[in-house]
Formats: structure tokens, C-alpha cells, sequence
């Protein structure tokens, strides 16, 4: 089977399923193929990168709370509030990226810890642009070519974001940038030895991966039609990098995995344990750290070797 | 005149919760080469510890200061038990037990958010509300003298300094490195649950309260430098400076002051990244 057609299988299956789902199911669908594309773009930067970034969260919001704001406060048209989206969270990314990897250790951590801070601050004292801590609501996808995409037919659309932004990272980590990512993250001295760039690869996959969440912003802001503070805030910048973790950092499966898992646990334990399953999260976490680092793909790898 | 000097006496103290803070991400650094963002958490968990003793038990301050910090070094104590010893030992790359620790952040915060209900909770002042300020600056002037003298003075504080510096040569002189990474880890988490008890009369202990010392105190971190203790604090002051004139002459929404820690740590680290203050 060639390649191509199994991609266009897996968009067939995976849009096709939501055409069988009741109306609540397939907003749990649509909501866990965000999670798992957020999933798939911050493994890049986190698990085949190697950078510690809380900011991934804040640009999904920065996508979505963006392409509001242009559509509906300012009044552009589509395709314009879309890439003018765009290019506000590469702006940022560069803003912050460029000083913090300059550095050896840790900075990029803290400093879009901070960002990501500051974003809820900005958010909640942005008076009638942002909508404050009430956000914005009450708005409409608009029609594009005459039609207005849907019901069924925008799971179908999340499908192909999640698909063409695993293409994307698929094709980046086979390609010389994604041997560069992985030489940064596994001994920067010798990869800069090698001729690559570090501070240039850090950044560039800084970069590319924060527009690839803004994108992905962009099209939760359609799902809910709503956009508020709460949504983007730091517990879930943790999550999502606790999902890669916990699937296993630096594979695409990995990511894949913790993001389901960890999207999908929530809805099994809150009839046992009530909205405490944070901690649970925390716990799972330590523990995978401590005994089995490569999350539960490598847990996969141990056992089909050893069986 | 005068409300400048108020302004100058708030923004000491509050100064001088970032140097602890600061002072407690450095006491794991230098020795380790570990950035623990669990120190905001850990000031949180100070702060319930002073609402528990102090408002529900109703302990007399000192005996109850004393017990937190006791408490706290206990906790910094387990945590590099738990989350930093076993990846260590077993030569785990250094993202590892920075990781761990990132889960423990969120075992801490949501331990503390379980058993407490989520509203905030009042945590009394050691000397009356118009001495808070003086008190505070009083405790910090107090740890960082002792700290200082530690590592000037002591032989201990020297070992820390010998691994800091080169840590398998300090091995191979018979400084035990367990032991100086464990007390590092016990003395942060004493710095950070200070650090908290002193700040919670005027925000109340809150489970949220963490992660804003924590981003506040690394910023003082980078603004002082990573080498000298003196640095933490020093970063600390300015940063509490550049915030309160930021809220009182800027014409912004007082939220925005969030904003001055970000500003400033770009600023830094583009223009002087080794800090203010170099290792010696």
C-alpha cells in the first residue's frame, strides 16, 4: 500500500467515525484529536527537541483568542485574521525564544512559564477586545465559499489538522532538521561540533511548533465557539507535557498514547474519585520518571522484546 | 516623601521573598545543576503550614515558625529522596530529576488543594500588620547572614562550593555528594517554606499562590546572577523595586505588573546573562 493511500485511509476512518457518534460524543471526539495534534507538536519540541517549554498551551490560546478577535473585533476576512493569527505567535515565539536559548540550561522553562502567566493576566484585563475574564462567545465560523462547515463535517476538518500537522512533523523528523533536533537534545558540545546551529535549531523548532499550536487554537475556537481564560491556563500546559511524558517523549506513538490516555482517564476516575485526578497525574508522572523513562511505549518496546 | 518610603518598605519586603526564593533555587543549583520548579509550591506548602498552626492551632509565632521550618526541611528532605536520589544514583540525564520534580509540583498543589477548601486562608501577622514588613526583612537579613557565614565560614558550606565547582574531583576528595545534595534539597525547601510563611499574612495561603514566587524568584535568580548568595538577594530587591514603580507611576491595570518579571528576564538574558553579581 503506498503511503498516500494510507494516510487517506487513516482520514477516511478517523472522519468517518464521526458521522456514527451522538452529538456529546463527538465533541469528546473532536476535543481528543486537539489534544493528541497538541500532543503530537509539543512531543517534537519537548520529546525529539529536548526543550522544557509551558508555553504550547498559550499559544493554542493565542491562536484561538487571535483569530476571534481578528474575525469579530476588527472585522477582517478569514483567510486574512488566519494568517495574521499566525504571524502574531511566531512573533511571540521569536520574542522569547531567541533570548532564552542563547543560553545553556533551562531558561526557555522559566521564561515561558512567565509567558504563559502573562497571557491569563493579559486575557482577564483586556477589557472589551479580550471580553475579560468572561472571554468571547456567541460567534459563528463563517462561511467560506458559500458553504458553512458543521456538525460531522468539522470533526472532519480536525482530522485533517491532525494528519497534516503529523505529515509535517513526520516528514521534519526524517529530514536533516529532525537529526539535528535530536543531536541538540542528546549532546549539544557534539552537535555543535558537527557544523549544526544550536541555538538556531532551538529556536527555528521553538517556532515552528508554537504556530503549529496556534493553529490548532485556531480551529478549537470553532468547536466551542467560545473562548475564555480559564481554558488556557497553566494546568493544562502541565498536562500536556505529563501526556508526552507518560506516553513515551520523542515518539509520535508516544504522544499519541499519553494524549488519549490521559485525555480519556479523567472521564473513567471522576465517577470514583471525583475532579482529583490531577493528582493522580502528578503521581503516574513520578513514577514513569522512575521506572520506565521512556513512557509506555518503551514500556511496549521492553515487553515485546523480553516476552 | 512619605509615600515613597512606604513604597520603599514594601517593596524591601517584598524583596526580600524573592531572595528567599531565589535563595532556595540557588542552594539546589550550585551543587546540583537542578532547576526545581517546585519552590513556589513549596512556599505554598509553607503558607498552610502557618494557617494551620498559627490560625487553627493558635501556636505562639515563634514556636510555630519554628515548626514549619522544621517541617519544611523535612519535605525538601523526602523530595530529593523520592524524586532526585534514585535517578542520580542510577545516572539518569539531568532533564530526569528535573522532571520528576515538575510531577511532584503538581503532587504538592494538588495534595494541599484536596485537603484544604479552595477559598483563600488567613495566616496572622508575626508583630501586627504595620511591622509585617519590617519583620520580614528582618527574617531574610537574618538567613542570608547565616547562609553567607555557612558557605564563607563553615568546612561543610565549602564542600557544598568544592561540588559546585567540580563535582567528581569533590567526589574523589571524600566530600560525600548524597549527603550535600540532600541537605541542598532540605535547605531550599527551608528558604522556599520561609519564603511563604512571611508573604501569606498580606496574599492569605492560597493552593494557586506557587507558580507567581516562583517565576518572581527565578527572574531574581537570573537579574542577581547564579553564583553568590548575595546575588539572590540583591536580584530579589530590584525586581520588588521595578515591580511596585511599575503599579504605582505606570498608567496600566495593576495585573500587568505580572508582566515586569518576563520583561526583565528577557532583558537579562539577552543583555547580561551571567547576572549581576559573577561567581567568584
Amino acid at each position: 500500500m503506498s503511503p498516500l493511500l494510507r494516510w487517506l485511509g487513516a482520514a477516511l476512518l478517523l472522519a468517518g467515525a464521526a458521522f456514527f457518534l451522538s452529538d456529546y460524543h463527538n465533541d469528546v471526539y473532536r476535543k481528543l484529536l486537539l489534544w493528541v495534534t497538541l500532543a503530537l507538536s509539543y512531543n517534537f519540541l519537548f520529546g525529539i527537541c529536548g526543550q522544557i517549554a509551558f508555553s504550547h498551551f498559550a499559544f493554542y490560546g493565542i491562536g484561538a483568542y487571535s483569530v476571534v478577535i481578528f474575525l469579530f473585533q476588527f472585522h477582517l476576512p478569514f483567510p486574512l485574521a488566519i494568517l495574521l493569527g499566525i504571524a502574531l505567535c511566531i512573533l511571540f515565539a521569536l520574542a522569547v525564544a531567541i533570548p532564552s536559548t542563547r543560553l545553556e540550561g533551562f531558561y526557555l522553562a522559566l521564561a515561558t512559564l512567565a509567558l504563559a502567566q502573562l497571557f491569563i493576566v493579559v486575557l482577564n484585563e483586556g477589557g472589551a477586545v479580550t471580553g475579560g475574564p468572561g472571554g468571547l462567545a456567541n460567534y459563528k465560523l463563517p462561511e467560506f465559499l458559500g458553504t458553512r462547515v458543521r456538525g460531522p463535517w468539522y470533526t472532519a476538518v480536525i482530522v485533517l489538522l491532525l494528519l497534516g500537522t503529523l505529515a509535517v512533523l513526520w516528514r521534519l523528523d526524517r529530514s536533516w532538521f529532525g537529526r539535528a533536533c535530536r543531536a541538540v537534545r542528546d549532546n549539544p558540545e557534539v552537535a555543535a561540533a558537527m557544523g549544526v546551529d544550536v541555538a538556531r535549531t532551538k529556536v527555528i523548532a521553538f517556532t515552528l511548533t508554537s504556530a503549529l499550536a496556534g493553529v490548532a487554537g485556531m480551529v478549537y475556537a470553532f468547536v466551542d465557539n467560545t473562548v475564555n481564560p480559564p481554558i488556557f491556563g497553566l494546568d493544562n500546559a502541565f498536562l500536556l507535557l505529563f501526556m508526552v511524558i507518560v506516553g513515551g517523549a520523542g515518539r509520535h506513538a508516544g504522544a499519541i498514547i499519553g494524549a488519549a490516555l490521559l485525555f480519556l482517564l479523567p472521564f473513567v476516575l471522576s465517577p470514583l474519585i471525583g475532579h482529583h485526578h490531577v493528582l493522580v497525574f502528578g503521581v503516574l508522572v513520578v513514577a514513569a520518571i522512575l521506572l520506565q523513562p521512556r513512557g509506555l511505549v518503551g514500556l511496549y518496546d521492553a515487553l515485546r522484546r523480553h516476552p | 516623601m512619605q509615600d515613597f518610603l512606604e513604597l520603599a518598605v514594601s517593596a524591601a519586603a517584598s524583596g526580600c521573598v524573592y531572595g528567599l526564593i531565589a535563595l532556595a533555587y540557588l542552594l539546589m543549583i550550585r551543587p546540583t545543576g537542578i532547576i526545581n520548579f517546585a519552590v513556589g509550591e513549596w512556599a505554598m506548602v509553607g503558607a498552610f503550614g502557618g494557617y494551620l498552626l498559627l490560625s487553627e492551632f493558635e501556636w505562639p509565632y515563634p514556636l510555630g515558625m519554628a515548626a514549619v521550618l522544621v517541617f519544611m526541611l523535612m519535605v525538601g528532605w523526602l523530595t530529593e529522596r523520592i524524586a532526585v536520589r534514585p535517578l542520580v544514583e542510577r545516572g539518569a540525564p539531568l532533564l530526569a530529576p528535573i522532571l520528576a520534580l515538575l510531577g511532584m509540583l503538581v503532587v504538592f498543589r494538588e495534595a494541599i488543594s484536596v485537603s484544604f477548601p479552595p477559598d483563600p486562608h488567613p495566616v496572622p501577622y508575626a508583630l501586627g500588620i504595620q511591622h509585617q514588613s519590617l519583620f520580614i526583612i528582618a527574617v531574610t537579613s537574618v538567613v542570608f547572614i547565616g547562609v553567607w557565614l555557612f558557605f564563607e565560614r563553615t568546612v561543610a558550606g565549602k564542600s557544598f562550593e568544592a561540588v559546585a565547582i567540580h563535582r567528581r574531583a569533590a567526589a574523589l576528595m571524600g566530600i560525600n555528594l548524597s549527603r550535600v545534595t540532600a541537605l541542598s534539597f532540605a535547605g531550599g525547601a527551608g528558604a522556599a517554606g520561609l519564603a511563604g510563611l512571611l508573604v501569606s499574612p498580606n496574599v492569605s495561603a492560597h493552593y494557586l499562590m506557587g507558580v507567581p514566587l516562583a517565576i518572581q524568584g527565578f527572574t531574581a535568580l537570573v537579574i542577581g546572577g547564579v553564583g553568590r548568595v548575595e546575588g539572590a538577594l540583591l536580584g530579589g530587591l530590584l525586581l520588588a523595586f521595578a515591580e511596585q514603580l511599575t503599579v504605582r507611576y505606570a498608567p496600566i491595570p495593576a495585573g500587568y505588573a505580572q508582566g515586569v518579571p518576563l520583561l526583565l528576564l528577557m532583558l537579562f538574558l539577552l543583555l547580561r546573562p551571567t547576572g549581576l553579581l559573577r561567581a567568584k
